[in-house]
């Protein structure tokens, strides 16, 4: 019942500068060095901007400049929290011209919170991509009340709004960013499956 | 199976300049004609004494008014017949039977905001597109590109348009389409109609500036030739062979030979007439395989495709 066949679940690839872009911008839930989660940045052939999340008060508001890899110049900045690093990149969206090539990688609630946002702005699934990295954790939608419950790492988990026990399934959704939860013992109240530590 | 037709009453002929008439139509039973979209053709059979002219042609009126079609027929010089035939002999009042509209460039219904490019009477599509997007509120703009002399023809076409959104360039080049090329907001989408050496231009010129392929979007008008080094089509499964000629076209040959094959554009295109090639090496014409496909050599496109070996087995 918990892992199947499900086509939804998204596959990963590195991340790799697509040459045919313009202008890049890779974005991060958490300082990694950019050669770590992009390849191509030294032949990028275009301008090239690093914006990542440090999850601390004490961040530089100014971008940095400075080379990537041998060649290419990378302009650096740091947020306090994805909450103001998703305010700054729906701004800059609403700037950009096509021939921007957008690039994330993070925790699947964060990199698909960017993919919402590219697509509401008009970018194309094509100009937009995402990778995995950092916990398996998953943010879980109740499909009995539609409340989502970030951070999920077992194969049951407790809903965030109506506390139903909820089995976690491979169904994902892209445009809800999450996984569909659904009650475990619907069918026979109390009898509930152990609970695995699945997501760490 | 054959294709559904309608028969269609020619309402009026305007001509619009030494060589190009505006067709209007109307149903010939009354009522209101098919429903079509945006980008949508129509196929005219054209029974030109003993000869049969398939000839499609964009409707450039907005779809959504349903009291008629109009398209805008070019008299080629090089003509098939079908564009010479439809500028001498047809006048209003004649009825002439027709396929229902179909439609293969059609609007991306996701896109915010639509850039047309069009070379000479490759327009007509964006002439349907502008009123449908006028009527909508969708923003757009339209750079055309055509020959000095055909200026205010085309200026009068698109006058009801006219605007900021409207760039007519005649200067020869395409220096005009860069600026704009890069300034577009992410969303927009880009169609181009016209030439090939223009619309190869157009989308080369996108690509360059970082626009990938999933933006652009081109419709041919069919100015492929149809002719070429004569060869001998082998019909496997119908057991004939069919005498193909340096100036007929693969599927005309088949059709002419009595034997129904798959087709709808005729231009290489739609993909619908794609069969396999059993033995010998196609010379791929169309728009329609991959780089792939054409180079494994399995599959041809019979309407506008034709051999490089002399013969040519076909799986039909």
């Amino acid at each position: 019942m918990l892992i199947s066949n499900i086509k939804s679940r998204p596959v990963y690839e590195r991340l790799a500068i697509d040459g045919a872009g313009r202008r890049h911008l890779v974005l991060s839930d958490a300082p990694r060095p950019l050669g770590e989660v992009i390849d191509g940045t030294e032949s990028a052939g275009a301008p090239l901007a690093y914006w990542v999340v440090a999850g601390t008060s004490a961040v530089d508001g100014q971008p940095q400049t400075g080379p990537a890899g041998n060649a290419a110049e990378v302009e650096t900045r740091a947020f306090r929290a994805a909450a103001h690093l998703f305010d700054r990149l729906t701004h800059r969206l609403g700037q950009e011209t096509v021939g921007l090539r957008l690039y994330a990688v993070g925790e699947e609630g964060f990199i698909w919170e960017v993919a919402k946002l590219a697509r509401a702005a008009g970018l194309e699934t094509e100009e937009c991509r995402t990778a995995h990295a950092g916990s398996l954790r998953r943010r879980v939608f109740c499909v009995h009340c539609k409340t989502i419950t970030e951070g999920v790492t077992t194969s049951l988990a407790a809903c965030a709004g109506c506390g139903a026990q909820l089995v976690v399934r491979d169904h994902f959704s892209r445009s809800h960013a999450a996984f569909m939860g659904v009650q475990a013992d619907a069918e026979a109240p109390g009898d509930l499956p152990p609970v695995e530590e699945l997501f760490p | 199976m054959m294709a559904q037709t309608i028969a269609l009453r020619v309402a009026a002929v305007t001509p619009l300049s030494p060589t190009l008439k505006a067709f209007t139509f109307v149903p010939a039973a009354g009522g209101l004609v098919p429903p079509s979209g945006p980008g949508a053709h129509l196929r005219l059979f054209l029974r030109d004494g003993a000869k049969l002219h398939k000839n499609a042609y964009s409707l450039i009126a907005n779809p959504a008014d349903r009291s008629h079609l109009s398209i805008i027929v070019r008299r080629v010089a090089a003509s098939k017949g079908g564009s010479a035939f439809l500028h001498e002999q047809v006048g209003e009042g004649d009825v002439i039977e027709a396929g229902l509209p179909a439609n293969l460039f059609p609007v991306t219904r996701t896109a915010r905001r639509h850039l047309m490019v069009s070379g000479g009477i490759g327009v007509t599509p964006f002439l349907a597109y502008i009123a449908a997007f006028a009527a909508e509120g969708t923003p757009w703009q339209l750079h055309h590109f055509c020959r000095p002399d055909e200026r205010e023809v085309f200026a009068a076409l698109l006058a009801p348009y006219a605007g900021g959104s409207l760039h007519i360039h005649c200067d020869g080049t395409l220096d005009g389409l860069d600026a704009a090329l890069r300034r577009q907001p992410l969303g927009t989408h880009l169609y181009t109609c016209g030439p090939e050496s223009l619309m190869g231009a157009v989308l080369g010129q996108a690509q360059a500036l970082g626009w990938p392929k999933v933006r652009l979007h081109s419709e041919s008008f069919g100015g492929a030739v149809a002719g070429g080094e004569p060869f001998i089509a082998v019909l496997k499964r119908s057991g004939i062979e069919v005498a193909v000629d340096a100036e007929t076209g693969l599927l005309d040959a088949i059709e002419a030979a009595g034997v129904e094959a798959p087709c709808l554009c005729r231009g290489g295109a739609c993909g619908q007439c794609l069969i396999e090639v059993a033995d010998g090496v196609p010379e791929h014409r169309d728009h329609f395989l991959d780089a792939e496909e054409r180079a494994s050599n399995r599959f041809i496109m019979t309407c506008v495709s034709r051999s490089r070996t002399p013969r040519l087995v076909l799986d039909l």
